[in-house]
């Protein structure tokens, strides 16, 4: 037994990179969240004041609120889409490869090109989405997409949402593909059409699939910066202003150190305890069906 | 009754109206789930097509094909963002953070997958809570940290960052696939007397080389797309990576359609080429762990 505990020598260069990079920058950071460190100079303590100060405006409620509002709006159209894609390729094997492949593509692009091109689709005048619509004779519809404060959270979503279904396809065709043949075959010499075999045989055999797309989703959605910061830096007028980006303006917007900490140590508990109340309650929902 | 069915068709020698049926449903089927992956790829279409467009076309047709395929923006381009120096920089931090994340993490998840107790408990939980942490919780002491180190600017630094980043994702990786290598292998090389590092080395070692191959193009698509690390670490022109050069080249200049579509396309085009390359090791990847 002794020797086999001096196999973990073999963690000790993993643990220094991650004790170096990641536990001790989590550590500071709770460290400066209760400090008025600016960036430079002495960092002065203040106790809770930075989390007092969160707490007791509006305006972070706000955006904590905003910021769970596009992952629920984000992961829901995510797994409907994903699901929707995958059934239909899972029944469709000639193009199934094919189709998984060229969802995926948008994935695979960085948020930066992503976020440019999207901007300009987006663009008012000359955007192609106005375009396209004044061309198709619908331009009654036409709008400021992103200029619009009413409209401007669900056109990043959008352009999120466009970019991921691949993802939650790719992910669901795997749980599909892990589904014996036979239990289908059963259904269908029941006489059970397409839309009975998916919403009664392969949805609740699709639990694990759900949960590890869910959860992803989620994860990757609450913390989501780029696309907002390219899109529409926050604005107009704070409609998508997220936690994220609130935290980033204070750092190297304002230099306000010790509090962009406080914010981030708050957008840490919640990512966890979204991250880990939803891993529960899926996993049970897989143990009962 | 029934005899009278089966023998229907037969007797009625023309078309087979059941198969004619099926075969126009699954013709529909396939035309509706292809339209819509083609909707789906509209963007990228549009943003290569725009590329290779004037700026009068792109103002007095916004939408039109482009009359010929008009080179001059990616000329603009190519020399003025800083390209071939930014994709050089992007391959060489790559491929020297695959090497940190490889060797490290396939080192760590040894004993991790051999042994269940409250160490290797413990030290998957940090992994956990490590792919779970936003990396911009962790950027600004990050940025003090490094700042104090002189570590700011350098290939070290951000190579390190990286590194920290991917690591737990490969732990998980290398602990699933070494869990799965039968422990005879091991028994023989023990009766030979080899000593544990030199199990790892010679008899698993070996066995990773898929998981490293994945593993490997998750790393490069993320130190190919990541923003926020490099846009704070790196600010010396010569050591930008690629998404860098590209957010500088457009956000300097405002919305200019003619320097964004193409920055735009080359910034995508080494990673897309990659995908199509490597696409079935890419996806299977992805999906792994979506099926217990």
């Amino acid at each position: 037994m002794r020797r086999r505990n001096s196999l973990y020598i073999f963690t000790i260069p993993a643990l220094l990179v991650l004790a170096l990079f990641f536990i001790h920058p989590v550590l500071l950071t709770l460290d400066m969240s209760f400090t008025s460190y600016k960036g430079i100079g002495e960092a002065k303590d203040v106790g809770w004041r930075n989390y007092d100060r969160i707490f007791s405006r509006e305006r972070y409620y706000s955006e904590i609120w905003l910021t769970l509002w596009y992952t629920v709006i984000v992961v829901t159209a995510l797994t409907i889409l994903g699901l929707f894609f995958a059934a239909m390729l899972h029944r469709l094997p000639l193009i199934r490869n094919f189709a998984r492949a060229a969802l995926y593509t948008p994935a695979m692009m960085s948020f930066v090109v992503v976020g440019y091109v999207w901007q300009f689709l987006y663009s008012p005048l000359n955007g192609g989405i106005n375009v396209a619509l004044r061309d198709l004779g619908l331009g009654a519809l036409e709008q400021n997409w992103l200029g619009d404060p009413a409209l401007a959270i669900y056109s990043v979503a959008f352009t999120q949402i466009w970019m991921f279904t691949g993802f939650t396809c790719a992910i669901f065709l795997a749980g599909f593909a892990g589904i014996p043949e036979e239990i289908n075959e059963a259904g269908r010499l029941e006489g059970a059409n397409s839309w009975q075999r998916f919403r009664y045989l392969e949805l609740p055999l699709l639990g694990p699939a759900i949960t590890v797309s869910v959860t992803l989703t989620t994860i990757g959605t609450l913390r989501t910066f780029e696309l907002p910061f390219i899109l529409t830096k926050g604005g107009p007028d704070g409609a998508t202003r997220l936690l994220s980006i609130e935290i980033i303006d204070n750092l190297f917007g304002q230099y306000k150190f010790g509090f962009a900490s406080a914010l981030s140590i708050i957008m840490l508990i919640i990512v966890l305890t979204v991250a880990f109340v939803q891993n529960k309650i899926l996993r049970d929902r897989e143990d009962v069906s | 009754m029934s005899d009278l069915t089966q023998t229907l068709p037969q007797v009625k020698s023309g078309p087979d109206w059941v198969l004619i049926r099926k075969r126009t449903r699954s013709f529909i089927a396939h035309a509706f789930v292809l339209t819509l992956v083609a909707i789906m790829l509209l963007p990228l279409f549009y943003m290569v097509m725009m590329s290779f467009k004037t700026s009068t076309e792109i103002a007095q047709d916004p939408l039109g094909l482009p009359e010929s395929l008009y080179w001059g923006n990616y000329m603009a381009a190519l020399s003025s963002m800083g390209y071939v120096r930014s994709v050089l920089n992007s391959i060489g931090i790559t491929i020297s953070v695959i090497v940190v994340v490889v060797l490290t993490g396939a080192m760590a998840a040894y004993p991790l997958a051999r042994m269940n107790n409250r160490i290797s408990k413990t030290i998957v939980m940090v992994m956990a809570l490590g792919l779970a942490t936003p990396n911009f919780v962790t950027i600004t002491p990050i940025y003090v940290i490094f700042r104090d180190l002189g570590l700011l600017d350098s290939y070290l630094g951000i190579v390190l960052a990286f590194a920290a980043l991917k690591l737990p994702l490969a732990v998980f990786f290398y602990t699933g696939f070494i869990a799965a290598i039968p422990m005879d292998l091991e028994e023989a090389a023990k009766l030979d007397n080899c000593n544990s590092w030199q199990i790892f080395w010679h008899v698993i070692r070996p066995l990773l080389a898929p998981v490293t191959a994945t593993l490997s193009l998750f790393i490069m698509i993320m130190v190919w797309n990541d923003f926020i690390y490099p846009l704070l670490l790196l600010t010396d022109k010569s050591k930008l990576t690629v998404m860098i050069a590209v957010y500088k080249f457009v956000g300097n200049t405002g919305i200019d359609p003619t320097k964004l579509f193409p920055a735009a396309v080359l910034g995508s085009l080494p990673l897309l080429i990659m995908f199509v390359a490597f696409q079935r090791k890419i996806m299977a990847g992805a999906t792994a762990g979506a099926v217990k």
